[in-house]
């Protein structure tokens, strides 16, 4: 279960965590290769687990910018098999729209993935777990959350590179919120609104704690995002198996400073690593691939040039 | 093969796009995947819950004269009332601590199914002392302050929220008005016709500048909100005792213009119920039923099911209809 495997350990008692940069121009490229080659790089121990790649969609685009690509959660899903995974399913509960099946259509993950019966687990609509949580960031406690999630061997994170107009940025930390289900708590999810959104994205990541994250960057989303933003061809992946390493480089790569988004900062005290000197960069270095993003009025204080 | 299984009917791709596919197929469902408690979980064999037992109660209401309609919904009654907590409300799950939206679903099924009145009055009840938490003074100063330009909508306006403790969201408050205007008048107090209109103010507020309405922020930093299919058409179906409105109108002409656009069978249902509750024409849907179950058979989501067998009955839009014939009359 990717729920409590271990006691949380402070930061600063961790070893380095490596992050690796990945090019990537377009989603025609063949990404599988990339990805599998990448994740070559990590001491992943996959053989017969049940891995869950948890992506990011938020509500039917037709113009492919607001929700994980599928072209890449294809290729994770081709890479985590050859890597000896016995199963890997597609899970995710959006927050906004109850037509899951709208969104996954208008997506076209059944011409990347197959037939998603059996292998797209809608989360939202999952048998459902009480857990308590293990931090008190917020007042929340408990959650409950869903099976599919709860029974993974290995858990990705597999967000798309946004600005977010609440939290500065939304990357595989914040794309937890996803695992917890509307068909308890609406949609959208407003409890964790309530409870304060930095508190909860570390109530969530302490309790059901992301394995290993990959950020799809190849586009993003800058400015209004996460909805209403317009399209940034970043040109990346980033990914690793510590998902506050991962979501610091990918804010670096975005031109914001991480430690100046206030769950990142908090975060890296106690989830994984955040300064520089704690990640080992692999593949390119975030300066060669630096796209600055735009932000709105309100996260100018997060820009690196600011 | 869902439907072979399921008594022997032919869901080849032939018999599926030639209309064979129909309301009726979708009860089939229902009726086979109703749980031994006599609830519905999500998906065949998944735990009750109350929703899914709501929504596949309501669908097979529509033809409870027929002998298995009704002793299926006998069965869900049962669940129903065993899952009502001692406040009044509903869960979304049995065990859970707290009442929810669910509570309207569950009530406005035992309403419909007529036979425990005394449930549907302690729903009611736990529905019109539920406030939801941005009604709080403190919250709408905290709201001005902090965000006062961010989200334009009136704040003094509430309807319900999905979970207690939270804000007014366009379906829960949708799922509630659809609740209350199924009670005959003798079942309404003074208090409800205050909260409907509260309710339906908070949904017109709410509404998308263009017309439709998402899950209920209609403008974000000066940006008009985007449409979506479900809440335009639960929030047109709450609202049809003001179908000549210019909102409801206006957000009719952008749900059929959505309708061709539309990639999942659960909002294609909603649509349609929709369209069809205000007499709008509804004309060759592209895609069909027929078309979208062969892509992902509905991933055996009960809701979807139902969705699509009231879609096709007509008769999911009762409680609307109930609405605009007090409206009017």
């Amino acid at each position: 279960m990717s729920l409590a495997k271990s006691t949380l350990e402070p930061s600063f008692a961790r070893p380095p965590s490596a992050v690796a940069i990945v090019r990537a121009a377009s989603y025609e490229l063949d990404l599988g290769t990339l990805i599998f080659n990448s994740l070559r790089e990590f001491d992943l121990h996959l053989w017969g687990k049940k891995v869950v790649l948890k992506p990011n969609f938020v509500e039917p685009d037709p113009d492919g910018v607001i929700n994980t690509h599928p072209a890449v959660i294809a290729a994770a899903r081709e890479s985590f098999l050859r890597l000896g995974a016995a199963s890997v399913q597609v899970a995710e509960g959006p927050g906004h729209e109850r037509d899951t099946e709208a969104i996954v259509e208008t997506l076209r993950l059944r011409e990347h993935l197959g037939p998603l019966p059996g292998l797209f687990v809608d989360l939202n609509l999952d048998e459902v777990h009480r857990v308590p949580l293990a931090t008190r960031a917020s007042r929340l406690k408990e959650l409950y959350l869903p099976q599919t999630v709860l029974e993974a061997d290995f858990l990705v994170s597999l967000p798309k590179l946004k600005t977010h107009h609440w939290v500065g940025a939304t990357l595989s930390l914040k794309n937890m919120f996803g695992i917890v289900p509307g068909c308890c708590y609406g949609w959208p999810k407003n409890i964790l609104h309530w409870a304060g959104i930095t508190r909860s994205i570390l109530d969530i990541n302490s309790t059901v704690r992301p394995d290993f994250a990959i950020v799809d960057g190849i586009v993003g989303m800058e400015g209004n995002g996460p909805i209403q933003g317009t399209a940034k061809a970043s040109g990346v992946l980033i990914l690793g198996p510590d998902p506050v390493a991962v979501d610091s480089t990918a804010a670096r790569v975005m031109g914001l400073v991480p430690e100046r988004i206030d769950y990142l900062a908090k975060a890296g005290t106690l989830l994984g690593h955040l300064q520089p000197d704690k990640i080992r960069q692999l593949g390119e270095s975030i300066a060669s691939v630096r796209t600055p993003f735009a932000v709105l009025p309100a996260f100018q204080k997060l820009l690196a040039s600011a | 093969m869902l439907l072979q299984e399921n008594g022997g009917r032919d869901d080849s791709p032939e018999a599926v796009t030639s209309g064979r596919f129909s309301d009726t197929s979708s009860r089939h469902f229902l009726l086979s995947s109703q749980n031994s408690d006599g609830g519905w979980g999500y998906h065949p064999a998944a735990p009750s819950s109350v929703e899914a037992t709501a929504w596949a109660s309501l669908a097979l209401l529509a033809r409870a004269a027929d002998p298995s309609p009704a002793e299926a919904c006998v069965r869900a009654r049962v669940w129903l009332l065993g899952a009502q907590m001692p406040d009044g409300g509903w869960p979304a799950f049995p065990g859970q601590r707290q009442g929810c939206w669910a509570t309207s679903l569950a009530a406005l099924a035992l309403h419909r199914e007529g036979a425990a009145a005394d449930a549907v009055v302690r729903g009611r009840d736990w529905l019109l002392a539920a406030w939801p938490a941005d009604r709080h003074l403190g919250w709408r100063l905290r709201r001005l302050l902090a965000r006062g330009t961010v989200v334009r909508q009136d704040n003094s306006l509430h309807g319900w929220s999905w979970t207690p403790g939270t804000a007014s969201w366009v379906e829960p408050t949708a799922y509630a008005l659809l609740f209350l205007r199924s009670l005959p008048a003798e079942l309404l107090p003074p208090r409800a016709a205050q909260r409907v209109q509260l309710g339906e103010r908070m949904l017109y507020d709410r509404m998308c500048p263009g017309g439709g309405w998402n899950s209920g922020n209609p403008q974000v930093y000066g940006v008009a909100g985007m449409p979506r299919v479900g809440p335009t058409a639960w929030a047109l179906l709450a609202l049809l005792p003001h179908s000549q409105r210019a909102e409801n109108q206006m957000s009719l002409d952008w749900l059929a213009r959505a309708c061709p656009g539309i990639r999942g069978a659960a909002s294609l249902a909603l649509a349609r119920r929709c369209l069809r509750a205000y007499g709008r024409p509804i004309g060759p849907l592209v895609p069909n039923f027929g078309d979208l179950y062969l892509r992902n058979r509905f991933f055996e989501s009960v809701l979807t099911f139902a969705w699509v067998a009231l879609a096709g009955s007509g008769e999911g839009n009762r409680a609307g209809q109930t609405g605009r014939d007090k409206a009017t009359s």
